[in-house]
Parts: structure tokens; C-alpha cells; sequence
């Protein structure tokens, strides 16, 4: 039996880390028939309702503060199978399954967040939840890792390989390379890797680019290009990912390409994160078709 | 990493040289004779045009080896390519094929889907 990998989706806030994580997952289950353990470390729970087919589950944090600690709660409270393909007990489409749990957090302005994650990882772990079952773990993890409770699924070593989902905008090439300052400040205590860059396209210009040479300079890959299709907010809508909603379609076929790589890509690196001038230099050199000169810099469109 | 499709090893890093893809694609793949048109559609699905792909390039022997070895259902004889795929094919064929493919790997580096088909 295969080892379980433990991976992560972190990535900006609003780049559509949940919606890539749970497309590409359920990819990996649907067509390679993997068993997959899915923890949303989000406060906002939402890391798994396209697989669950309903609003955010009750969390870790919202069910232990009912029952009065963490220690009263059963795993089966907390741990939900799949709907459909994705329920252990149904074989029709596939072998694997999706087994999902939330970690949840406090209310918005009060505590710290990060804990929510913390309790629950370890819940997980003492109730035998990563069971010698399943092949992977995955943590779909909010934000930034500026703040310390977030990055502790790499802190921890929890998980060891990391997939960063970014765009060509600055922001979140921004938050690409953060990331990978917060691996690198771990990799060696906690062997956590930079695994790859996921490019969840805004379809802007160069974008291919921008993203590939990002992912090289801090000495990674892009390891896929997920283009922006209608067929992802139609599928959300009804609370499906697009691989339940329309097995065949071309963006069905995209996720499936990037299961098929995760699964088997071994290439997990310490990263090599970028200064900012170079990431600004990165920006000017592939982000648009034109040059902005150094006298535009500050200037109005009707002015430069 | 991957490159059209292909794992190299990690061993190989994150650089991988075109010589080695190039090798890769041309593995068990005989493409002369064979004519390869692509088709080009908008997100919302409006047919924009049809291109021959020049024979005798790397580009037309990567979308015959894309054609004939990548999982994906057909529609109507012809197979959708991945974005990432058209991408780096694109970039490599513009390293080794120089002028005679100027013109289709300016289109292929745009935001538009691709159908490759193959005779």
C-alpha cells in the first residue's frame, strides 16, 4: 500500500483555492479512484461543500464550543463522507472516496483563527482519523501565512508537500512568493516541500508566462494552467465540483490533468522566494504587452 | 515536472532542456504524412478559425504525438488541448522552428481553446 502523502492548497484570499482543491480532489478520486481525506482550515467552511453538496458543515471549533471541549466530540460528529460518487459506500463511479471535516474558527474579530486549525488537526490525528486507508491528506488553508496559526499545517510538518494556487496578478504572485517564505522558514524542521504552483487563470495577458517564470525563479514548476470557465460557477451553483456535474467537459478534463500530476509528481523543492523588486521586475518583464517606462511610473492613462 | 504531458523526474530539476522533450515527443511517433488542423474557439464557445499546422515542424509532430497518446474523449474526430499543453508547445516550437511557425504560436499563446485534429 502506498504511503499517505499529505499535501496543502494555500494561495491569496479570493483566488479560488477552494473551489480549485475540491475540483482537482474530486478529480483525483473520480477518474484515479483515490482515498482522500479533506481539511478546511478556514474559518468560512467552505473547503468542502462542493463535495458535500451542502452549505458549510458544522466545524471542529462551532461543535466542540456546543459540547463543551474538543475531548467530548466523536470522530463520526465531525467527519463527513462525501454525497454521491463520493461516499465510501458507492463504487458505481469509483473505488475512492472523499471523507471531509472543517476546522472552523472563532467569530469574525475575536480570537485567533489559527488555533481553530490547530485543535482540530490534532483531534483528527488522537481520533484516528488519517487512517492507513486513505492516499492522501489535503488542508485547503486560508490566506497568507503571516499569521503563524495558519501556517501551522507546515510548521507542524503536518503537510509535507505544498501547492500554491495563484494568478498573473500581482497580489497573488504577491502571496505566491510569502508562501514560500513561510516553507522555506520551515523546510528544514519540518521537511515540508514547495511541491508547485497551480495557475488559476484570470486570463489576463502573458499570464502563462508570468506564472512559469515565477514558478522557475523560486525553483518550482507550474504545474498546471487552470483557464477561467463558466462551466465552474454553473457546477458551484448547484453545490457540485465540475467533475460530478460534467465528467466530459473540457474543464473536467483540465482537473483531471492536474490530479493525474499531482499524483504522480515528485518534484518537492526547499523554494528560492524572490525579493520584492524582482517580483516587480517579473511583473514588468511578462505581465503586459506593452513597456512602462520609468518616466509613466505615477502617472494617469491620459497623461503616460 | 511535466512538459507536454510527459513526467521528467525531479532529478532533472525545474529546468528541463527542449532536447529532452523534443526526444520525448518523437518516441515511437511518426508523424509524416499526416495532416494536423486546429481550431480555435472563445470561452463562450464561437468557432474562430481553422489552421493547418506546418508539417516537418516540432509543433506538428507534438500535436500528432498530443493527438494520439492524450485520455481525452474525442468530439467530432478532434480532441481539445490543454491550455498548459498549447503553451509550452508553443514555446518550444518558436525556440526550434523559428519563422515557419511565427504566426500559429502567436495564436496559441492567446486566451482561445484549441481542437486539434488529426488525418
Amino acid at each position: 500500500m502506498a504511503e499517505l502523502r499529505q499535501i496543502a492548497f494555500y494561495g491569496k484570499g479570493g483566488i479560488g483555492k477552494s473551489t480549485t482543491s475540491q475540483n482537482t480532489l474530486a478529480a483525483m478520486c473520480h477518474y484515479y479512484g483515490q482515498k482522500i481525506l479533506i481539511v478546511g482550515c478556514d474559518p468560512k467552511a467552505d473547503s468542502t461543500r462542493l463535495i458535500l453538496h451542502e452549505k458549510a458543515q458544522s466545524t471542529i471549533m462551532q461543535l466542540a464550543s456546543e459540547a463543551g471541549t474538543v475531548e467530548d466530540l466523536e470522530l463520526e460528529d465531525v467527519c463527513k463522507p462525501g454525497a454521491d460518487e463520493f461516499h465510501p459506500d458507492n463504487e458505481e463511479i469509483t473505488e475512492g472516496y472523499i471523507m471531509c471535516t472543517e476546522s472552523g474558527g472563532p467569530e469574525p474579530g475575536v480570537g485567533c483563527a489559527g488555533r481553530g486549525v490547530i485543535t482540530a488537526i490534532n483531534f483528527l490525528e488522537e481520533e484516528g482519523a488519517y487512517d492507513d486507508e486513505l492516499d492522501f491528506v489535503s488542508y485547503d488553508v486560508l490566506g497568507d501565512v503571516v499569521c503563524g496559526g495558519f501556517a501551522m499545517p507546515i510548521r507542524e510538518g503536518k503537510a509535507q508537500e505544498i501547492y500554491i494556487v495563484m494568478s498573473g496578478e500581482m497580489m497573488a504572485m504577491y502571496a505566491a512568493n510569502n508562501i514560500s517564505k513561510g516553507i522555506l522558514k520551515y523546510a528544514n524542521t519540518g521537511g515540508v516541500r514547495l511541491a508547485g504552483l497551480v495557475c488559476n487563470a484570470r486570463m489576463t495577458d502573458k499570464e502563462y508566462d508570468l506564472a512559469k517564470h515565477l514558478a522557475k525563479q523560486i525553483g518550482t514548476q507550474m504545474i498546471h494552467f487552470v483557464p477561467r470557465s463558466n462551466h465552474v460557477q454553473r457546477a458551484e451553483l448547484r453545490r457540485m465540483t465540475v467533475v460530478e456535474f460534467s465528467p466530459n467537459s473540457e474543464q473536467a478534463m483540465e482537473y483531471k490533468e492536474l490530479a493525474r500530476k499531482i499524483i504522480a509528481n515528485d518534484l518537492k523543492v526547499i523554494p528560492e522566494p524572490l525579493e520584492m523588486d524582482d517580483l516587480e521586475n517579473l511583473l514588468m518583464e511578462f505581465g503586459l504587452d506593452e513597456e512602462v517606462e520609468e518616466d509613466a511610473i505615477g502617472k494617469k492613462a491620459e497623461e503616460a | 515536472m511535466f512538459i507536454c504531458g510527459y513526467h521528467f523526474p525531479a532529478s532533472e530539476g525545474n529546468d528541463v532542456a527542449f532536447d529532452k522533450v523534443i526526444e520525448k515527443v518523437n518516441e515511437g511517433i511518426d508523424a509524416s504524412g499526416k495532416t494536423v488542423t486546429l481550431s480555435s474557439e472563445t470561452r463562450e464557445g464561437v468557432v474562430l478559425e481553422s489552421i493547418e499546422v506546418p508539417a516537418g515542424t516540432f509543433a506538428h509532430t507534438a500535436f500528432v504525438d498530443y493527438f494520439e497518446n492524450t485520455d481525452i474523449p474525442t468530439k467530432e474526430d478532434t480532441k481539445m488541448v490543454y491550455y498548459t499543453n498549447k503553451y509550452q508547445i508553443s514555446e518550444i516550437s518558436k525556440s526550434v522552428d523559428g519563422d515557419v511557425t511565427k504566426d500559429l504560436c502567436k495564436k496559441l499563446d492567446d486566451m482561445n481553446l484549441y481542437r486539434v485534429k488529426v488525418a
